[in-house]
């Protein structure tokens, strides 16, 4: 065991010798984490923009319906000329643009019939649906204010009370409502939020595990080329130490970047409970060795640096592909059953689980099971292949 | 009659259809430098990873200190030293961490490991150069510590494997000093090389292969004078006598 720590510990030593490889495998989570951070600016709550084409322009109800759009924290407002809104739509740069049609002040006013057009392409995507959902409450609202003003009017304007005043007590006790509403909606958490982050963050973390694989993979190519590893067989070491050292050397390096962004999730996004982090640090751990393990069986097999680097993004790529990391997949296809081979999917399920879903190692039992069992298994595979291959021992 | 260290019987090797080694027997005296002499593709290097346990033979055995390497590789393991024809070094560190490495490795202890790079590195020159990268030395510079590290764990048998290849005459001039030392020390060494006048200087018996055969077994003295006047032929003519003057892949 001594020696198989030696053996970890020079890849170690190596690893932080070349501070070209050292910075970018430092920064490298980083910046992700700063693209993530980017892309969903930190924030948990939905937000998008509403392109709108006003063409009741200067119209009294259209204006106030800009600014209740305006108001809303989920919404930016951007007005578009029809012309650019029917570019940008074709183009598709644009999946939703709401015309507000030239009539709809007068139409309001005049108790006619108004219609807002959503024009879109396709279902106009979730975001598209929110944002319409947004839009036609906002419009109803306003609509359903002028009925009831309209049908009090009706009612009180034979009597003392002037149109005005009505108007002024209709729109008054409109207001109160929004605020105290009768129907009032309260929320109950149960569990984190699974917004962006919560459903990203745990297909990220599993592509930097899967690193490992391919490092794993060129580690004993490499030493085999510079002559390092001949020598060695020549030496004390047994190759059960040998390969002992190279997985413990996988999983440090492979773990250290996931640590990097996983603290950074943590101190940034607050998705974890202390709990939680430690478990999820556990599972990056294991998984990490299920990665090596299998960088481990592919350097056995190979003997360039460039076939284990391919096979080392093959295996990766189609781990990450199958597994639905990044898109979801319909239970009981052909594919759920597919992404079963996939590591990833076990990983991903339970970081997901401790993430998103607000779960503990108690969960995790068929996960981590699945990943240990890999570990045991590469590792035997691994020693296998390197002795049934040309030149092995 | 000198004392067999290392004894070789019969060995076989195939790659795939091709025989690299085929039927290679011989014995080598404890405290001599015994040449291993041949062109590209003789087997020479397939037979010294027999010899140092890197490869199993297809058939026969060697026996290095009484131990047999089919049935005691390990006890093997503990009696030799290689210094491979590639600068088999973590160019990322230093000359030595690198030799304190591979003495963990050939068993010292941490502190043994230390003392015996420092003596080592002196032996090669190399003594103020220790915490030097190997990617910032010379040729000559990496092929002394390549012999070095060879050193670690004082092993009783040494194998060289074109240790000189590449490098100035006076890095050269070391290493045959080093090796004659070693020699006078009682170290046992299996050495190959391609330049004759190194293998006629160090070495006390030579074997020429060819073939995945070995072709001639004497000491340099006996294989010249198969050709004529020893103070007339040069090992050279010998060998080229040996083995023709056809080019090699």
């Amino acid at each position: 065991m001594v020696r198989a720590l030696q053996i970890a510990l020079l890849q170690v030593r190596i690893y932080l010798q070349d501070k070209g490889d050292l910075a970018f495998s430092l920064l490298l989570p980083i910046v992700t984490f700063a693209l993530i951070y980017g892309a969903f600016g930190g924030q948990t709550q939905f937000h998008a923009t509403a392109h709108i084409v006003n063409e009741d322009s200067g119209g009294t109800y259209s204006k106030i319906l800009l600014e209740q759009l305006d108001a809303l924290d989920e919404l930016d407002v951007e007005l578009l000329s029809l012309t650019e809104a029917d570019r940008k739509l074709e183009r598709a740069d644009l999946l939703m643009v709401i015309v507000i049609p030239e009539d709809f002040s007068d139409g309001l006013v005049s108790g006619e019939q108004v219609q807002l057009l959503f024009k879109q392409r396709g279902n106009a995507g979730q975001e598209g649906q929110i944002v319409r959902a947004l839009v036609q409450s906002v419009a109803d609202d306003i609509s359903l204010g002028l009925q009831v003003q309209e049908q009090v009017i009706a009612a009180l304007v034979d009597g003392n009370t002037t149109i005005h005043q009505i108007e002024t007590t209709v729109e008054r006790l409109l207001d109160e409502e929004r605020e105290n509403p009768t129907v009032a909606v309260a929320e109950e958490a149960i569990g984190s939020s699974p917004d962006a982050v919560n459903q990203f963050l745990p297909g990220i973390i599993t592509m930097y595990v899967l690193f490992a694989i391919m490092l794993t993979a060129r580690t004993l190519v490499e030493e085999r080329q510079l002559g390092t590893l001949e020598r060695l067989l020549t030496t004390r070491l047994s190759v059960g130490q040998l390969f002992a050292g190279k997985f413990l050397a996988g999983i440090s390096r492979g773990f250290i970047q996931t640590v990097i962004l996983m603290v950074l999730s943590y101190a940034v996004f607050q998705i974890f409970t202390p709990l939680s982090f430690v478990s999820a640090l556990l599972v990056a751990l294991v998984f990490t060795g299920a990665a090596s393990a299998l960088g481990l069986v592919l350097a056995s097999a190979v003997r360039t640096p460039d076939q284990a680097t391919w096979a080392g993004v093959f295996i990766t790529m189609a781990m990450v592909m199958i597994s639905g990391t990044f898109f979801p997949i319909e239970e009981g296809s052909v594919m759920e059953i597919l992404s079963r081979i996939s590591i990833n999917t076990y990983a991903n399920d339970a970081f997901t689980t401790l993430i998103a879903e607000g779960g503990s190692m108690a969960d995790l039992g068929l996960e981590m099971g699945v990943l240990a069992g890999v570990i045991v298994i590469g590792l035997l595979l691994s020693r296998y292949l390197f002795k049934a291959m040309p030149g092995g021992r | 009659m000198p004392e067999e260290y290392l004894v070789a019987q019969d060995l076989h090797k195939s790659f795939n259809e091709h025989k690299a080694v085929n039927g290679v027997s011989f014995a080598i005296h404890k405290g001599e430098i015994f040449g291993l002499l041949g062109p590209n593709g003789a087997g020479k290097t397939t037979t010294i990873r027999m010899l140092s346990t890197v490869l199993e033979p297809d058939q026969g055995d060697v026996t290095i200190g009484g131990h047999s390497m089919k049935r005691e590789a390990d006890a093997v393991r503990n009696l030799i030293g290689v210094c491979p024809q590639e600068l088999a070094l973590y160019v990322e560190l230093g000359a030595l961490d690198n030799l304190v490495f591979f003495g963990r490795m050939a068993g010292l202890s941490s502190q043994e490991a230390k003392e015996q790079a420092k003596t080592h590195l002196a032996l090669v020159g190399l003594e103020e150069r220790g915490k030097g990268r190997i990617d910032k030395f010379s040729g000559g510079m990496k092929r002394r510590v390549n012999l070095a590290v060879a050193l670690m764990g004082h092993p009783e048998l040494l194998f060289l494997d074109e240790p000189t290849v590449g490098i100035d005459p006076q890095s050269r001039n070391n290493i045959y000093e080093t090796i004659e030392g070693l020699r006078d020390k009682g170290m046992t060494i299996l050495y190959t090389t391609h330049y004759m006048e190194e293998a006629d200087r160090l070495c006390d018996r030579i074997a020429i292969m060819d073939g995945g055969q070995i072709i001639a077994l004497d000491t340099p003295h006996e294989l010249k004078a198969q050709i004529g006047p020893p103070e007339q032929v040069t090992l050279e003519d010998v060998f080229l006598k040996l083995t023709g003057r056809s080019l090699r892949d």
